[in-house]
Parts: structure tokens; C-alpha cells; sequence
């Protein structure tokens, strides 16, 4: 399995990786990373990830609008959010867009657990 | 748009217990710190229904050691790019969940982060609606809610 975490912070990437490093669900996965959404759009076309694990808000391009660009190209892998902002507006502008899930930081490895039970 | 609704303390209570395992414990004096403290800021801007900003505040010290627990590596092996990238992602989530608890259409602008001695955080067009201070393991962290004073 391979894991793309996509966020402008190194330090969550560095925590969404440990958390993962931790959960027998995806024991073993390969995790490779981007720092916005234009630099996860050319990694998910090379490297064909099975799940991304998004931010939301990011510069260049956004959480959603990467989800938009890869349902527009009907290319989207497994996608979740991991973000800072939970509204129910974001909840449901995810659900509409494909997104299996939302991960409210902050989070604990448990929680990012359950999510991906519901997605993989 | 009911800001009493935002709980500050419980909000950075719970981003520094789940995401650096660190408690914060109430700080009873004024969250101020001694003028010649090295003093690192992270703030967010948010716009939309609520138009402020969310501002975290803590020594340089204190976040080299967040930055350390955040990437693993010890605080020695930590550069400034690391410090300034942890205190921005505290800012964030800090921000971020202010905007969730009290915002329906609202943006969180990305983080911006200095530090520096003796020095004033000012959002122009903004009053200070709240301002907390916790410690942790006796260092001052504060955190406050800056409101654009015609909202």
C-alpha cells in the first residue's frame, strides 16, 4: 500500500506519519508526501497512491481543489482530510466531493484508526 | 456571532494534550512576558462571518521544544525553519478550531509566524476579545482573540 500525505506544514506531515506508524491497518505502507495540492497532483499521476490524506488549506491549490482536479480528471485514489477546520459546511463540501472522511486536528492516532476503517 | 461560545483554554488544552502529549495548565497572573524573553508568534487570520484573528505566543525556548516533540528529534537538532513551521501549525489548529466552534462561512488564512523581544502584535482594525495565559512545565503560553471592531 501506498500512503501520500499532503500538507504545507512538515511538522503534520512528520505527526500524520508517525500516527500511521503506529495503526496495523496500514502496517508496512510506503508514505511518501507533497506540500500542496499542485505538487500532489504530479506525485498522485507518477507515484499512484491508494489513499491520500489531505490538508485542507493550502497554498497553490487547496485541499478541495485538488479533490475536484482529480475527479475531473476520474482519477481520484481514496481521499480523506486531515484539517485544523471541521465545520459542517466542510464536512459536507467534502462528502459531496468524494472525500471518505474528515480528520479533525487535532486527532489521535485512534481516531485516524477509525476513519480509515471506514475507507479501506 | 456568539464569540463566548469559544472556550480558548479548552481549545489549546486539547491540541497540545492529543497532538504533542504536553498538558497546559492554568496561569493565574498576567499572561505577560518579561521584556527580554525571545518571544515566537504564530497568528491566523480569519474573514467571513466572524473577521478576526486567532494569535499564539510562546518563549523561544519553548517552542524549539514543541518543534522537537512535533518532528521527533531532539531540540538541539531542531533549526529555525522547523520552530517557525511547528509554531505556524499550532497557530493554525489553534485558529482552525476557533473558526469551526463559532463560524458558518468563514476562511482561515495560513499561518504567519515571528518572534523576536519586546514587541507588540497588532491586527489593524482589531481589539483583543479575549486573552488567555497557560503554562507549560512553568512556561507562559498565550493565546488570544483579536475581533475587527466593527463586526
Amino acid at each position: 500500500m501506498k500512503i501520500l500525505v499532503v500538507d504545507d506544514s512538515k511538522a503534520m506531515r512528520a505527526i500524520v506519519k508517525r500516527a500511521l506508524s503506529t495503526l496495523d491497518r496500514v502496517a508496512g505502507a510506503t508514505i511518501i508526501e507533497a506540500v500542496d495540492g499542485k505538487e500532489a497532483l504530479g506525485v498522485i499521476e507518477a507515484e499512484s497512491p491508494d489513499l491520500v490524506l489531505s490538508d485542507w488549506n493550502m497554498p497553490e491549490m487547496t485541499g478541495i481543489e485538488l479533490l475536484q482536479a482529480l475527479n475531473e480528471a476520474g482519477s481520484a485514489p481514496t481521499f480523506g482530510f486531515v484539517t485544523s477546520e471541521s465545520t459542517p459546511e466542510m464536512h459536507e463540501l467534502a462528502k459531496t466531493h468524494g472525500a471518505r472522511f474528515l480528520v479533525s486536528k487535532p486527532f489521535t492516532p485512534q481516531a485516524l484508526d477509525q476513519a480509515l476503517a471506514g475507507a479501506l | 456571532m456568539d464569540i463566548s461560545t469559544v472556550e480558548l483554554d479548552r481549545i489549546a488544552s486539547d491540541i497540545w494534550s492529543a497532538m504533542l502529549g504536553l498538558t497546559l495548565e492554568p496561569h493565574y497572573d498576567a499572561p505577560v512576558f518579561p521584556p527580554d524573553e525571545r518571544v515566537a508568534t504564530g497568528i491566523v487570520q480569519i474573514t467571513g462571518d466572524f473577521e478576526g484573528a486567532v494569535t499564539i505566543q510562546l518563549t523561544g525556548a519553548k517552542a524549539r521544544e514543541v518543534a522537537a516533540v512535533m518532528f521527533a528529534m531532539e531540540p538541539d537538532e531542531i533549526g529555525d525553519e522547523e520552530v517557525s513551521d511547528a509554531v505556524g501549525e499550532l497557530a493554525n489548529m489553534t485558529g482552525g478550531n476557533v473558526k469551526s466552534t463559532m463560524c458558518g462561512t468563514c476562511q482561515l488564512s495560513l499561518p504567519s509566524v515571528t518572534s523576536g523581544r519586546d514587541y507588540q502584535v497588532s491586527v489593524p482594525g482589531t481589539a483583543v476579545r479575549d486573552r488567555i495565559g497557560m503554562t507549560q512545565d512553568g512556561d507562559l503560553v498565550v493565546i488570544t482573540l483579536l475581533m475587527r471592531e466593527d463586526a
